[in-house]
C-alpha cells in the first residue's frame, strides 16, 4: 500500500514530536545548569532558548517526576509578587545526568551532522 | 481601583480557585503533601502568567488555565508521571495498583489498564497461594483436571479448602510447589511490567509538544 502525501506528512509530524519530547528532559536539566529556576523561568528559557515550544501541562507533571527521581530539587522562596514560588535546582545526581545525556547529544549530533552535510548541499 | 476593576479581580479569582479545585480532586488519593504542593505550584504559575502585562486580569487568567489544558488531563498527567517515577524506585504491586486506582478514575485507558493488571495478579497470587497450600493441603490443593459431560473437562485451580471433587484427578502433585511459585511469581512480575509498559505508551500518546 502507497503512503499517501498527507499521511506522509502525519508521520513526519509524529516524529518530530517524539524527537522534541525525547530531548525535554535534558532541555529542563540544561536550563537548570546555571542555577535555581521556578516553573515559569523554566517554561520561558526553553521557548527563548530553543525551539521546545512545549505545552505548560507537560513541564509541571515532568518537573515533579525529575523531582521523585532525585534529579532535581525544590524549595519555596517568597517573591516580590506577594505569593511563594517554587524553585527548582539540579542535584549532584542531576548534574550527573545532565552531563551524561550532553556527552552522548554532542556525539549523536556531530555524527548526523556529517551524515546529513550532503542533504545541505543538495538543497542549494 | 476602580469598581470594574474590583468586579475583575473577583472573577480571576473565582475562575483559578474553581480550576485549582478540580484538579484537587482528581489528585485525591495521591500523597496529601505532594497534591497540595502541586496546587500550590500551580496557583503560583497562573498569577506570574495572568499578572504578565501589570494587572491579574480575568482574561489573563482564563488564558493561563487554557494553556494548562483540563485539570483531568494535568491531574492525569501527574499521576501517571508519578506511577512511572515510582515504577523506577520501587517495583511493588501494592503500589502500581494504588497508582493504577486513582488514574483509573480519570480516564478510560487508566480503567483498562488497571483491569488487567487486578486480573494478571490475581492468578499470580493464585498460584502462589496454591503452591504455598500445598503442604497443608497435599490431598486437595492443586490443579485439578475435572470432568464436564462426556468428553469435555474443567481445569481447575483449587487451594485445598474443603474435600476432594469426587470425580476428577489432580494432575501435577508435589510438582505445584516449585511450577506454583515460579508460574505466580512470573505472573506477578509480566503484569508489572506490563502496567508500566501501558503507562509509558499512554504518556507517550499524550503530553504532546504546542506548535
Amino acid at each position: 500500500m502507497k503512503a499517501t502525501p498527507a499521511r506522509d506528512q502525519e508521520t513526519v509530524d509524529k516524529w518530530e514530536v517524539q524527537l522534541r519530547k525525547g530531548c525535554l528532559e535534558l532541555a529542563i536539566l540544561a536550563a537548570l545548569w546555571e542555577g535555581k529556576l521556578y516553573g515559569l523561568e523554566i517554561l520561558r528559557q526553553l521557548e527563548s532558548d530553543s525551539d521546545l515550544i512545549v505545552s505548560e501541562g507537560t513541564v509541571y507533571p515532568l518537573l515533579s517526576r525529575l523531582k521523585v527521581l532525585g534529579l532535581v530539587k525544590s524549595e519555596w522562596v517568597e517573591s516580590e509578587a506577594g505569593h511563594p514560588r517554587k524553585y527548582y535546582a539540579l542535584t549532584p545526581a542531576g548534574k550527573k545526568r545532565a552531563l551524561e545525556m550532553a556527552g552522548i547529544w554532542t556525539r549523536f549530533s556531530s555524527s548526523m551532522g556529517k551524515l546529513l552535510a550532503p542533504l545541505g548541499k543538495g538543497n542549494k | 481601583m476602580t469598581m470594574a476593576d474590583d468586579v475583575q479581580q473577583r472573577d480571576a479569582q473565582q475562575s483559578m480557585e474553581a480550576y485549582l479545585g478540580r484538579l484537587r480532586r482528581r489528585l485525591r488519593g495521591m500523597n496529601d503533601e505532594d497534591a497540595r504542593e502541586i496546587v500550590e505550584e500551580l496557583r503560583s504559575h497562573i498569577r506570574d502568567k495572568a499578572a504578565a502585562s501589570g494587572q491579574v486580569t480575568a482574561s489573563g487568567v482564563d488564558a493561563a488555565l487554557a494553556a494548562l489544558g483540563s485539570p483531568e488531563e494535568l491531574a492525569s498527567q501527574y499521576l501517571t508521571d508519578d506511577l512511572l517515577a515510582r515504577a523506577e524506585v520501587s517495583r511493588s504491586p501494592v503500589r502500581i495498583l494504588e497508582s493504577l486506582f486513582r488514574w483509573a478514575s480519570l480516564s478510560v485507558a487508566g480503567f483498562l489498564v488497571l483491569l488487567g493488571s487486578m486480573v494478571g495478579y490475581f492468578l499470580g497470587v493464585v498460584f502462589i497461594l496454591v503452591a504455598a497450600l500445598k503442604s497443608f493441603h497435599p490431598r486437595t490443593a492443586g490443579v485439578w483436571v475435572l470432568p464436564n459431560g462426556a468428553d469435555d473437562f474443567n481445569i481447575s485451580v483449587r487451594l485445598g479448602f474443603g474435600s476432594a471433587p469426587l470425580e476428577g484427578r489432580e494432575v501435577l502433585g508435589w510438582w505445584i510447589m516449585p511450577i506454583g511459585l515460579a508460574a505466580g511469581c512470573a505472573l506477578v512480575m509480566l503484569t508489572t511490567r506490563f502496567a508500566i509498559w501501558c503507562v509509558r505508551q499512554y504518556r507517550k500518546s499524550r503530553a504532546l509538544p504546542r506548535g
